[in-house]
């Protein structure tokens, strides 16, 4: 091993820059694999871990409106031998109510709870940040409120409940697993004990709610579970609401974003990795090119193929263990930030630890990546002859063409001769060709994602409907409320849609929209398969539902609610990230078959132009209907609360993107021009010697890089314009969007186009000064 | 006949490991125009250093050269290039041609470095190939597909194409056979005629001879110069002349 060690040390200062240049890429592609692994088996889990640690069991079930008889007992019977074990709460229950969260509002269920909350021994609350200073007129906020920059410890808390507003100060931020996250419907408030009381007595029974978090028998499947409470409860009292939510749709709600970012960071790190490839292939060729006498010499002192192959594989999987080694290092380093972001959205406080699983992973794949590559790329040194090495190898010069003549060249000088360079390294053409291809589309589905969560948020990605703002309105005077709404001038396309859950096989339920004529969906993108239903047989239902019970446009579906049951006719497919993807759209008059909407409130969705005239609209409707309207919502002023996490994170992404893009394109750009620069030296000591200059030289080589980059550049972002879409689509799929046909910014695409091509003239003009250091006599005399 | 170079004191050192090597010694030295002027002497006694000192492709550690009326040693490297492009023209042992570029591109990338009329410089680069015996059906040929003398006269091609005050040649025939080398020295000694003038290297007699003017570098110091005048072909007396000086010098 001794005699490869000292040709590996050779090897590496005959190389150093172009080694460093590896080393660095290794460094990153072992950072980014390192980070995805970290947020898959790291970050992802830790909500599921935190459950465990907070004993949420498998789901809970809330009962609201009228609890009467729902006692102990009721609760044992329903809990029945299914649940390992349960535990029942009392707490405040407040239906969608719009709460200041981030930038904005978020609509979303409260439970107000006191200081019991800390005593749960199931479901359990965990106090991540206090002040024990605060001792009266408290609130305890759930830690997404922290995480997302909305409020501090000892800031005041406005709120409003059944039209009173509570100023309280926060006195710390909580952590529960089923409470605790915007993407999950419901915040649970714990407030002081004189506050809970005042709220109790002000809102009385009718906010009186009973929570059961339980721990199903193993077997027992979640959703029959569910629906056979709700229809044991209807033995009880038929007024009683349930709500069951489960563990499994919790941990999916609250890990949306850092499965986004994981599968992102996985995508980069195969960039990288193809980068890597190029990269070192070109290396170890250009290395056998320029050392064929070295090579030769060896091989005829006694050297055999296989310990020159050795030497080289030592040197580059050094090269892989260190890297990876580093990159693992700074992973461990930059998770904590990555984390932040992503605790953003999930609410769990994160802190990171040694993952030897994803240590282990990452070196292991990195340094075989590079071992094999290597492996792979010094197999053609067997093929070298000592004899025709030592002559300077066979000069392969066989140019079928003489690509840009000077004599018959448009182009001036300098331009003429950097094609000419061009033409003459095809192989650094196609390196740099696809890595600024993957680079653009990068950077398009970065923009991509900047544009459609962040500047312009595609809302019915993550709403069945997007619209100004809702009206709730009793049977009594929901005609009059229509009328009301389609008369204003500030209001266009009023439309009512319920919801409610339909069930399935007594297997699964459905959350399901009915509306009279789906043709008003502002969101006409939901149904992406088939068509929306039209007549009272037909029903549209969510993809992911349809593929797990084997559905498909065409299919008859069967569904119940209480007694009552009736077959559809699915006739599309929609896509929704909501619901754990079980969502269905029903027409008023097919609902009718299940439902008697006779005195059943409306919810009328209108169009406005802003956050103002909907509040105006809302509350005209408020001082005219009164008592009638049973609740509001500016859908305007609570998409800002909403979008809060997906904003931070798209930003994050822009940001981490442009600078990985950015580092590899230089990166890769860096070891290129300094390969072909070391290659060229004698021709650039020629040129020097008959009168070129350094500039004329550097631009040259700058020149040569340019064409492949601006034809990349052309080509990726074309390809990427219309491979976008499609990839998001393959991405989200698990998330149910299908068909997301997200805008893609055309100016900054554009600009950012431009910038690289900017960006890389420049880099190539600045890396090309290298060229200044060839002096031509020191280059004619080394000859 | 005027100067076109004339050097001050000039000196050239150079440093390895710490130890100091006087390789050109206060050499004051004019070279004329239209002469034909060989530079002889024994490896290493500076000769190729004093080549490349007064052809602007090396700088000199003290003194100073004039070339043409400009002093050199005051220019930065890229002023020395420009200034080469359109004063020199060199001949290198190795011929040291763009190995990506063709025959005629080699000699038009000299030539369009100094005059941006491409139709006008590619007749002229032609013109040249022909003058040293390039024919048509090489021009499109690359340095690697020709022979060792058609390569150097390509180069003397482009040596030649921005009609340089000065051509300097290093060992042009080094690295040729003797029919190929005199191939190579009828060019350049056709060109001195036309009033071309040259500074050649070499430690060849026989090229030597072609010069007018011989300087023997001895010890970094122009030791002592021979005047042959004007070069007649198979002359006896010019050989023995030569021989002579030579012989005085140690050869």
């Amino acid at each position: 091993m001794s005699k490869e060690w000292v040709l590996t040390k050779s090897h590496f200062r005959k190389n150093k820059g172009t080694s460093i240049g590896l080393f660095l890429l290794i460094i990153l592609a072992a950072m980014m694999i390192s980070s995805s692994m970290l947020l898959f088996t790291d970050v992802y889990p830790t909500v599921s871990r935190d459950a465990k640690r907070l004993d949420a069991g498998d789901g809970f079930l809330r009962f609201t409106s009228d609890l009467t008889g729902i006692d102990d007992d009721c609760i044992e019977n329903l809990m029945d031998d299914e649940t390992e074990r349960y535990e029942s709460t009392s707490v405040l229950f407040y239906n969608s109510v719009s709460v200041p969260f981030g930038a904005g509002k978020v609509v979303m269920h409260i439970h107000v709870n006191n200081p019991d909350a800390f005593e749960r021994k199931m479901a359990k609350t965990e106090i991540i940040l206090e002040d024990e200073s605060i001792t009266e007129n408290y609130i305890y906020l759930p830690y997404q409120f922290y995480t997302s920059d909305s409020n501090k410890i000892g800031d005041i808390y406005s709120f409003e409940l059944n039209g009173k507003t509570y100023d309280l100060t926060v006195r710390g931020f909580v952590n529960t697993t089923y409470f605790a996250c915007n993407n999950n419907g419901t915040y649970e408030f714990i407030v002081d004990q004189d506050t809970y009381d005042e709220i109790r007595n002000r809102d009385g029974e009718a906010a009186e709610a009973i929570v059961v978090a339980y721990e199903l028998k193993d077997g027992v499947k979640q959703s029959k579970f569910a629906i056979r409470v709700c229809n044991d409860l209807l033995k009880y009292n038929m007024d009683t609401e349930v709500y069951a939510v489960s563990l499994s749709s919790v941990v999916g709600g609250r890990t949306f974003m850092s499965r986004i970012i994981a599968i992102c960071f996985l995508a980069i790190s195969i960039l990288v990795l193809l980068v890597i490839i190029m990269m070192l292939v070109n290396s170890i060729s250009n290395y056998i090119k320029e050392n064929m006498q070295t090579l030769g010499a060896l091989k005829a002192i006694g050297y055999t193929s296989g310990n020159i192959k050795a030497s080289l594989l030592l040197m580059f999987g050094l090269l892989g263990v260190l890297g990876a080694a580093l990159g693992v290092g700074l992973s461990y380093i930059t998770i904590p930030v990555i984390a932040d972001f992503v605790v953003v959205q999930m609410g769990v406080p994160f802190h990171a630890s040694f993952n030897p699983v994803a240590t282990v992973i990452t070196v292991c794949v990195v340094v075989a990546y590079v071992l094999i590559v290597t492996v792979l790329s010094v197999g053609k040194i067997r093929k070298i002859d000592p004899i025709i090495a030592l002559r300077g190898g066979v000069e392969g010069h066989n140019f079928r063409k003489n690509r840009i003549r000077l004599d018959r060249s448009a182009f001036g000088l300098n331009v003429s001769i950097a094609l000419k360079i061009m033409f003459g390294n095809m192989k650094q053409n196609i390196i740099t060709f696809f890595v600024t291809g993957f680079i653009v589309f990068f950077c398009v589905i970065t923009l991509l994602m900047y544009e459609n969560f962040n500047r312009d948020p595609k809302l019915e990605m993550l709403s069945f409907e997007i619209c100004g703002g809702v009206v709730g309105a009793d049977y009594e005077k929901k005609d009059e409320v229509y009328e009301y709404l389609c008369e204003r001038e500030d209001v266009s396309n009023v439309r009512n849609i319920m919801n409610i859950y339909l069930y399935y096989n007594d297997e699964d339920k459905l959350w399901t929209y009915i509306m009279d004529d789906p043709a008003q969906l502002k969101n006409q993108n939901v149904v992406y398969t088939g068509r929306f239903p039209e007549y009272d047989n037909e029903i549209a239902v969510s993809g992911k539902f349809a593929k797990e019970y084997g559905l498909s446009v065409g299919d008859e579906l069967k569904l119940d609610y209480g007694d009552k049951n009736h077959k559809y006719l699915i006739t599309g497919l929609i896509q929704t990230t909501n619901n754990d993807g079980r969502e269905a759209l029903l027409s008023t008059k097919a609902a009718e078959h299940l439902l008697d909407f006779t005195y059943a409130p409306a919810y009328f969705n209108y169009d406005c132009d802003d956050a103002k005239s909907s509040q105006k609209v809302l509350d005209d409707c408020t001082d005219k209907f009164g008592d009638h309207i049973v609740s509001t919502m500016n859908f305007w002023e609570v998409i800002e609360g909403s979008m809060t996490t997906f904003k931070t994170i798209a930003k994050l992404m822009l940001y981490l993107v442009s600078a990985i893009c950015a580092a590899v394109i230089l990166l890769v750009l860096f070891l290129l021009i300094k390969s072909f620069i070391y290659s060229k030296r004698r021709d650039f000591g020629i040129s020097k010697a008959i009168g070129y200059t350094s500039g004329n030289l550097i631009l040259q080589t700058a020149v040569s890089f340019m064409p492949p980059i601006i034809l990349s550049v052309l080509v990726f972002s074309v390809v990427s314009y219309f491979a976008a879409n499609p990839y998001m689509n393959l991405m989200m799929g698990s998330f149910g969007i299908v068909k997301a046909d997200l805008d893609i910014p055309i100016p900054g695409v554009v600009i950012s186009c431009v910038a690289i091509i900017v960006i890389s003239f420049f880099f190539a003009v600045f890396e090309a000064r290298r060229v200044k250091k060839i002096e031509a006599y020191q280059m004619l005399i080394a000859e | 006949m005027s100067n076109i170079i004339e050097t001050n004191k000039l000196c050239k050192t150079f440093s390895n490991g710490g130890v100091q090597q006087h390789v050109l010694k206060n050499i004051d030295l004019e070279i004329k125009d239209g002469d034909f002027t060989v530079i002889m002497g024994a490896s290493g006694a500076g000769k190729s250093t004093l080549l490349y000192a007064l052809s602007g492709m090396d700088k000199p550690t003290l003194g100073n050269i004039t070339f043409n009326s400009v002093e050199i040693t005051k220019l930065n490297s890229d002023e020395l290039a420009i200034f080469r492009r359109r004063n020199c023209g060199f001949v290198f042992q190795q011929t040291y041609l763009v190995d990506s570029m063709s025959v005629l591109d080699n000699v038009l990338a000299a030539g369009l470095l100094v005059d941006k009329n491409k139709k006008a410089v590619t007749e002229k680069a032609k013109e040249v190939l022909k003058s040293v015996d390039i024919e048509e059906t090489l021009w499109d040929k690359f340095p690697t597909q020709i022979s060792g003398g058609e390569a150097q006269r390509v180069g003397i091609a482009r040596a030649l194409i921005n009609n340089p005050r000065l051509v300097f040649a290093d060992e042009p025939t080094g690295a040729l056979n003797s029919q190929t080398g005199k191939d190579v020295l009828d060019a350049l000694t056709k060109f001195n005629e036309k009033g071309q003038s040259i500074v050649m290297v070499t430690h060849d007699i026989t090229s030597a001879r072609r010069g007018n003017r011989i300087l023997y570098v001895k010890d970094g110091e122009i030791a002592a110069e021979c005047n042959l005048g004007a070069y007649v072909p198979n002359d006896p007396d010019r050989h023995e002349k030569l021989r002579d000086f030579l012989g005085k010098m140690g050869w």
